[in-house]
């Protein structure tokens, strides 16, 4: 397999643990069972022929959509079969064809995160830090509620960044909560 | 002794003008025999468990690529259908990234979708393509058009009945039957004037390189030496593959059809090697005069010339008469008109491809084009403008004046473009308004200008604008009042109202405070080309625009602030069918995805409760969509740009005089934009929400925190987590408790103080 994994180097190695080991992180943990990305916060509401309320017991939430569950990205079966395909087409050298692949699956399933990193990874071995990059930032968005998918763009954004030479910055991006 | 050398001064002027023509045409012949037109091919159709395929769509498909129904046992391109179970034989096919050998698939679909599918021997097959289909070649020579047919796929039925009806002593002469010359010559001298053709194959061949239908005995006499030396040079066999690629078939629009290969594809929408004895007469029947026996013009006369071709055939025993009466009883078979060809997309792949090849490599090097279009959406959107078109012109101030419209569809996440209408002639290629015509875009640069203000930080849907009038001073000293459409003045008002009611002055009160050189920067940014004129005027959209152009700049918010260049072609591949080039996508980050989703929640109001309400009607109940109604200045341009969840359309509806059209965009563009979406199986408009947003109800009028329970006109809109929206102390016990957890900025700040001790 040529899924290629850039190593890091020493310095950046050293950065993150010494991070990792002098700052808790900075995010407000969610509480076992609590999701952080629950919207919005149950807004005290009194029926409206109330009297005036006292301490009003919860309201049913207001919005449509208001508890984002916490969201798993998977492949479906199809998707997983194209993904293989590309990896096997990768091997081969294709890196064209194993581009040509992933777009087949992207057209399928054109929000899944884990596409995208799959499509970032073929630029990285293609040297195209910057097109690596944007793929990661798009996964990272579309990750949002999934900590596995965020940690996995996480990952290869913070490549992208170091094959573009902005240590500093991917540094950054490993320090997230997400990534732990 | 004079007329001898004058003889001899003669002869070698007739030898010099001789071996002339040779060079002229066997150049010439060369040249086409070797130029096979860049062949242009459709998205192919991905199958897989839950793709929304019904069964009979999918037979619908198989047909569209010539599959017949039959035992697939008997070979390639043949399936059965018993109720919704499928079996297929697939040919061979070469798609961008695979070679695929023939093989045999069983499919089950429902009245919706697919639900499982199989491979012979029973193991699962998650994914499926079907062939990609062939829509045509890139034909920039003289508008000509051919899919050129190799000799193993002449039918012998074709290559008998062509020599039969147009040249009975093809095999026997040397370019020039002078038997036939005679009889025809001896038929003109009664007339007095040229009445018979008498002209052999390779005369007609060598005619239709030359493009003349002048008939003097000059022209003749031409014709006649340069066969004669074509057939010095090649074969019986070459000589005839050539004619039936060349001759002329009849004219569709501007696209001259030529070539058997193409003619199959043009009148019956089959292969040529599946056509049945009949069709195949009705083709040779047209070589003698195509517009005289247009069998869509002239039907009667078409037939008449289809049987007597069929008489012959069963006289010259190349088929029993058996079948020549069968043949004969039946009718044209044509097939429907209008969707075979799509001249506003070819164009738009033609100038994609201009960038990187040279004219004469995309006419004669074999090169095969895999393009985005997508046959379904395509014809989707024609019938859409067409009908509309139809319907509007109806109410058009003077009758007989005919509106014009462009509209164009894309996937936003990858750019594909899937189809491209360039006027309502939809199959001639014409001017092409979806490319060429730069119209002012009116209300459609306003979700520029809110996402400009949301960017701040400064801004949310709830933040109250005063929508008053307003005085602007330009720079040459005159004042600018600009006015709501309805002349109205709605006082302060939520921007997520502003710009669902698409309010004028709270758009340039907005604007102004952002700051001009901002909101045209954000322009840029999500893809407009090139920079605007940063004039107050730009806030209402005098700026022009493409409807290619709009597309670009609504993909990125279509997308989540990812910017994804548009394509028509995915690929190119060589003759051999080896991958030349490939496009692939190219996505930039033009806008934080936290602001572009505030704005989409306003862009889903539009059609909730702004200015697109009408789209409804003609929407499946219950999809949530997002977009922006346009009209420029005296209702010139009716414009819609919106999205669903898995595309996005732009529709430009106006005059090509640029008259008034008495149309605003939800009454010219929106219902050509809502059918089209409606038949493309549209799913809802469903953004992920960014880590630092939240969905909250406000009061659509007042701007107020509220729920659906207390308000009636409560809507959802993004805000930053945690911000503070006043509350609506009737709904809401208000404000926001001070919250136990810190707000986004807070938790920024926090953060950067843990980073830096």
């Amino acid at each position: 397999m040529v899924q290629k994994h850039r190593p890091l180097t020493l310095a950046a190695v050293l950065g993150a643990a010494l991070l990792l080991a002098g700052c808790a992180s900075p995010w407000p943990r969610p509480s076992p069972g609590t999701n952080p990305n629950a919207a919005p916060a149950p807004v005290p509401a009194p029926a409206p022929s109330a009297p005036a309320p006292a301490p009003a017991p919860p309201a049913p939430p207001p919005s449509p959509r208001p508890l984002q569950p916490p969201r798993e990205n998977h492949l479906s079966p199809a998707t997983r079969s194209l993904v293989a395909q590309a990896h096997r087409l990768l091997a081969h050298g294709d890196i064209d064809g194993a581009s040509s692949t992933l777009d087949r699956a992207l057209r399928i399933e054109p929000s899944n995160p884990l596409l995208w990193i799959e499509l970032g990874r073929v630029r990285l071995v293609e040297s195209d830090a910057h097109q690596a990059e944007v793929c990661a930032r798009k996964a990272l968005a579309l990750a949002s509620g999934d900590h596995s998918a965020q940690a996995q763009a996480g990952r290869l954004l913070a490549d992208a960044l170091r094959a573009q030479g902005r240590n500093p910055e991917a540094q950054e991006i490993e320090s997230r909560p997400y990534m732990h | 002794m004079v007329s001898g050398l004058a003889a001899i001064v003669l002869a070698a002027i007739a030898a010099i003008w001789a071996v002339h023509l040779d060079r002229v045409v066997t150049r010439e012949f060369q040249g086409r025999l070797w130029s096979v037109p860049a062949r242009v091919y459709a998205a192919p159709l991905d199958l897989y468990s839950g793709a929304p395929v019904s069964a009979n769509d999918l037979e619908q498909e198989l047909r569209r690529l010539h599959y017949r129904r039959g035992d697939p046992a008997a070979g390639p391109g043949i399936y059965r259908r018993i109720g919704n179970a499928f079996d297929i034989e697939a040919r061979r096919v070469r798609f961008i990234d695979e070679q695929r050998d023939p093989e045999r698939v069983s499919i089950h679909a429902d009245n919706a979708s697919i639900t499982s599918m199989r491979l012979a021997d029973g193991t699962d097959l998650p994914v499926f393509r079907l062939d990609p289909p062939v829509i045509g070649s890139l034909f920039p020579i003289h508008g000509e058009d051919r899919l050129i047919v190799a000799p193993a796929d002449v039918p012998p039925l074709l290559r008998e009945g062509i020599k039969l009806i147009e040249d009975r002593r093809f095999d026997e002469h040397h370019g020039v039957d002078f038997y036939g010359v005679l009889r025809a010559s001896w038929a003109d001298l009664r007339a007095g004037r040229v009445v018979q053709g008498g002209s052999t194959l390779t005369q007609q061949l060598v005619k239709n390189y030359f493009l003349s239908d002048e008939q003097t005995f000059g022209r003749k006499a031409t014709e006649a030496v340069m066969a004669m030396r074509l057939e010095a040079h090649y074969s019986k066999e070459d000589i005839l593959v050539a004619y039936l690629n060349e001759v002329y078939l009849g004219q569709d629009g501007s696209r001259a059809i030529h070539g058997f290969g193409l003619g199959s594809e043009y009148y019956f929408a089959k292969p040529l090697d599946e056509l049945e004895p009949a069709e195949l007469a009705l083709l040779i029947g047209l070589v003698k005069g195509p517009s005289l026996y247009d069998p869509r013009r002239h039907p009667e006369r078409a037939l008449a010339r289809r049987n007597l071709v069929l008489k012959e055939f069963a006289e010259a025993h190349l088929i029993d008469a058996a079948a020549a009466k069968r043949a004969t009883a039946g009718p044209l078979g044509l097939r429907p008109p209008g969707g075979s060809y799509v001249p506003a997309y070819i164009d738009l792949v033609r100038r994609d491809l201009k960038r990187d090849y040279a004219e004469a490599d995309l006419a004669a090097a074999g090169l095969s084009v895999y393009t985005s279009l997508d046959l379904r959406a395509q014809a989707a959107a024609e019938r859409a403008l067409t009908q509309n078109l139809q319907r509007l012109d109806l109410r058009a101030p003077v009758r007989g004046e005919h509106l014009e419209g462009a509209v164009i569809v894309v996937e936003p996440s990858s750019g594909d473009v899937v189809a491209v209408v360039g006027g309502r002639e939809v199959d001639t290629s014409g001017f092409n308004r979806a490319l060429d015509a730069r119209r002012p875009i009116g209300s459609l640069v306003k979700p520029a200008v809110y996402l400009t203000a949301l960017e701040t930080g400064r801004y949310t849907a709830a933040s109250l604008i005063d929508d008053a009038p307003i005085e602007v001073k330009l720079a040459d000293g005159s004042v600018w009042a600009p006015q709501n459409f309805e002349r109205t003045v709605n006082g302060q008002v939520p921007l997520a109202r502003a710009l669902a009611e698409s309010m004028n002055l709270a758009t340039v009160r907005l604007g102004l405070d952002v700051g001009l050189p901002k909101v045209a920067a954000t322009l840029e940014r999500l893809g407009l080309e090139s920079s605007p004129t940063l004039n107050p005027s730009l806030l209402l959209g005098t700026v022009e625009m493409s409807p290619l152009e709009v597309v670009q700049v609504y993909t990125t918010l279509a997308d989540g602030g990812f910017r994804t260049r548009l394509r028509a072609v995915r690929a190119v591949l060589d003759e051999h069918g080896r991958p030349l080039k490939t496009f692939k996508v190219q996505v930039e980050a033009a806008a934080p995805p936290a602001a572009v989703y505030q704005l989409d929640r306003m862009l889903m109001l539009v059609p909730t409760h702004g200015t697109a309400r009408g789209a409804a009607a003609r929407l499946p109940q219950g999809l949530v969509v997002a977009g922006k109604t346009g009209t420029s200045s005296d209702t010139r341009d009716s414009w819609f740009a919106g999205f669903t969840g898995n595309y996005l359309s732009v529709v430009w509806v106006g005059y090509d005089d640029n008259r008034d059209t008495g149309l605003t965009g939800a009454a010219g563009a929106l219902p050509v934009w809502a059918d089209t979406m409606a038949s493309l199986k549209p799913v809802s408009f469903d953004p992920i929400v960014p880590d630092l947003v939240e969905d909250r109800w406000i009061g659509f009028d007042d701007g107020l925190e509220t729920t659906p329970a207390c308000s009636a006109d409560a809507v959802v809109i993004g805000v930053p987590k945690d911000a503070r929206l006043p509350a609506n102390p009737k709904c809401v016990s208000a404000p926001h408790p001070a919250s136990p957890h810190p707000t986004t900025g807070e938790k920024i700040k926090e953060w950067f103080k843990s980073i830096v001790h």
